[in-house]
């Protein structure tokens, strides 16, 4: 208890000196004298997409993005390693009328406006981080509801769906190293197409992966948990 | 094949064991030969992508890539001087010695029936992919984005032990990790606010000697040295690098905590030497030493063997933070000295590090319990991994002749050079507290027991731990052609700050 008192006091001081910190420091800031936002737009032609934040994610920065991917692997790996084996299946719950006839009239909806988010990523906010959520969304709904029965475990199946927009990257990286040219330039006729279609395999990874986030999180125990909660 | 500069290789050595780590998520399920036929393919390719690479910039100096074809600051620029390359290559050279391990693990277990630890060579590749990335990037975000992939697959091979303590140590380490990014984060926030680039080498000529700036390097300090669990926050590595499977803490200790220290290094010496005071250097040496004599002192009366180890990692890490007092504020040959010493240290705690955690779990493999004292009578059976973590320790308390002389000797000089004659007490003192737990590991498995009942270990894992020992002697006895590479181009030789 006392520790707590303590650990909570150190927590305290330092949030609010750092605050304080950033708060003098940003008054005294100087105006920067390189614009990345101006080199942007100078370039958004050769880009491929005519949306900024999309060219910034997927061909100027397009590094980053795949490094990012590769971080979701982790996760979805140290998910799948941790899961219980053999787990117990979630109960079939009981038929709710207003329930069921709600999500399956909304999962059809749900696909849609994923691809709707997948597609606009190329000219106006959207793209595949945001559509894969949606995507993802639907899963836990149709999960939770228990109108089907959605898991991503060992079977190669599901391993490939994880690694299939990674995969499909990564290729797209290769495939310019084996032609000569920088890491991830796109010949500019193609650029376009190819963010679409990287992108759009990574919509189906990134919803598979979010969702099995949730699928493989242990399962409450609830007599452990109030003890865990008093020991931290 | 002559033709490929290394400018070309670069991105190579992060395509092929991001590859690998997709190859080994799809062939998960299968065990015994195929896997390890695969793997061996690829700690082949990368060690000779390593060498390639280092001999290429070694002969005809540094090396860069646009990424994407667009040059910084709108793109991210890969960059690979001496340093960078040497650290490939140690990457490599480590990464590979473990490998062995892990496969020596597996043949072992596939002729007995046995269980391995599922998901193992996924993560391990991606811990590859972030390291390379690490030590080749040339963008304060891009390395954010390292930290995040390098943070979260080493959380991930702790918590493969998969017992109760591995996964609330695993938990433990997550939750430093988070908040060492998190800091670093805000500090790449600050500085983008103030110069609009994330460019390193436009970095470098634009930073000046402002509080914004000097705020944003405080904080990213602050998460570095959480990260690299500097002392008094390293309270969460003992732990995690104690409790994971051993290949896993020999990678652990021998290069992870490396990954956060490099960036920090970079971020001082070469990004902002402007912005950064000897008070604050001062500071970090202070905990440095604190580091030293802590970690040694806790290692002395460690019970159980594997952390007992990851104590002396504490310890180890906090001589690469004597450098930082040695090299701001004080003179050209002294900040020289001490670049090549720390350098020197980094590289041979490496080898050192992880042939010791190697040779600690063969014999605890072999005792079949983790404590000092159940090595009792060990001497007689497993001479080879003794000997191992002799030499391992040779190394570690800088006797000669090793790589750990070599640069404590070097960072000795670069104390008396500069007039700071006080480093030299926590030089001798951490020294002498290093040989006290080593000679302890000896004088238990010395001790004559007739009861003691020991398990026959595999060939190879004293193969592979001798030869990482090997290496941190041998780096005593040829220092200078290592040295010159990773020093050549460095701001700090030529007195930078």
């Amino acid at each position: 208890m006392r520790r707590r008192v303590a650990r909570h006091a150190v927590a305290g001081v330092a949030s609010v000196a750092v605050g304080i910190a950033l708060w003098q420091a940003i008054g005294v800031r100087s105006i920067p004298t390189v614009s990345l936002p101006a080199l942007v737009r100078e370039a958004m032609p050769a880009s491929g997409v005519s949306h900024d934040i999309t060219a910034v994610l997927l061909n100027f920065r397009s590094y980053d993005t795949l490094l990012e991917i590769a971080v979701l692997l982790a996760a979805a790996v140290v998910a799948l390693a941790l899961r219980d084996t053999p787990r117990e299946r979630m109960p079939a719950s009981q038929p709710y009328l207003i329930l069921d006839t709600f999500v399956w009239r909304i999962t059809p909806l749900l696909v849609l406006v994923a691809a709707y988010l997948l597609w606009a990523g190329s000219t106006r906010p959207g793209g595949a981080f945001q559509a894969g959520s949606v995507l993802a969304g639907a899963a836990v709904l149709l999960r939770l509801s228990g109108l089907a029965v959605l898991s991503v475990d060992d079977r190669l199946a599901s391993r490939v769906v994880v690694v299939f927009g990674l995969s499909v990257f990564l290729l797209v990286a290769a495939g310019t190293l084996l032609a000569g040219q920088p890491l991830l330039a796109y010949p500019p006729a193609w650029a376009g197409a190819l963010i679409l279609m990287i992108e759009a395999a990574l919509t189906l990874s990134i919803a598979v992966v979010l969702f099995s986030l949730f699928d493989n999180a242990p399962q409450s125990r609830p007599a452990a948990a109030p003890a865990q909660r008093g020991e931290a | 094949m002559t033709a490929v500069s290394a400018g070309q290789l670069l991105p190579w050595l992060l395509v092929a064991p991001l590859a690998w780590a997709v190859i080994a998520v799809l062939i998960e399920s299968r065990r015994g030969a195929l896997t390890i036929a695969v793997h061996a393919i690829g700690v082949l390719l990368h060690v000779a992508l390593g060498v390639a690479l280092y001999t290429s910039v070694a002969r005809s100096g540094p090396a860069a890539h646009a990424l994407g074809g667009w040059s910084a600051p709108l793109g991210i620029g890969l960059r690979a001087d001496g340093l960078a390359v040497t650290l490939v290559l140690l990457t490599a050279v480590v990464s590979a010695a473990c490998a062995v391990y892990v496969m020596t693990t597996e043949r072992a277990a596939h002729d007995a029936d046995a269980e391995t630890p599922r998901y193992f060579w996924p993560l391990f590749w991606l811990l590859v992919t972030s390291l390379n990335g690490i030590w080749l990037a040339g963008d304060l975000f891009n390395l954010y984005v390292g930290l995040e992939l390098l943070g979260l697959s080493a959380v991930g091979l702790v918590a493969l032990g998969g017992s109760e303590t591995a996964l609330s140590s695993a938990l433990r380490y997550l939750m430093a990790a988070l908040l060492g990014s998190l800091a670093y984060l805000l500090g790449v926030a600050l500085i983008y606010a103030a110069y609009g680039t994330l460019a390193l080498p436009e970095l470098a000529e634009l930073i000046a000697r402002e509080p914004l700036t000097q705020l944003a390097i405080a904080l990213m300090t602050i998460g570095l040295c959480l990260k690299t669990a500097l002392f008094p926050l390293h309270g969460w590595l003992p732990p995690a690098h104690g409790v994971a499977l051993t290949p896993v803490s020999a990678l652990l200790s021998a290069l992870v905590v490396k990954g956060s220290f490099y960036i920090l290094f970079r971020l001082w010496f070469d990004v902002a030497p402007e912005a950064v005071t000897p008070l604050a250097a001062q500071g970090l040496g202070v905990l440095g030493a604190g580091a030293v004599l802590w970690g040694g002192w806790q290692a002395l009366r460690e019970p159980k063997l594997k952390m007992l180890v990851a104590h002396s990692t504490v310890a180890q890490l906090g001589y690469l933070f004597l450098f930082f007092p040695l090299a701001v504020g004080t003179g050209v040959s002294a900040a020289a000295l001490a670049t090549q010493g720390m350098l020197l240290h980094l590289v041979a705690h490496a080898f050192a590090k992880s042939a010791m955690f190697l040779a600690s779990g063969t014999l605890i493999a072999a005792a079949g319990r983790g404590g000092v004292a159940d090595l009792a009578g060990i001497g007689r059976h497993m001479p080879m991994s003794l000997f191992a973590f002799g030499l391992a320790g040779v190394s570690l308390m800088g006797l000669p002749p090793s790589g750990g002389f070599n640069a404590k000797w070097l960072l000795l000089q670069s104390a008396l050079a500069s007039g700071q004659w006080f480093w030299l007490c926590v030089l001798l003192s951490g020294g002498l507290l290093t040989a006290g737990y080593v000679f302890r590991v000896f004088r238990e498995s010395f001790v004559e027991s007739k009861d003691s009942q020991f398990t026959p270990t595999p060939r190879g894992y004293d193969w592979v731990a001798l030869t990482l020992a090997a290496m941190a002697i041998a780096l005593g006895l040829a220092s200078q052609a290592p040295l010159s590479t990773m020093t050549s181009g460095l701001r700090v030789m030529a007195g930078g700050t």
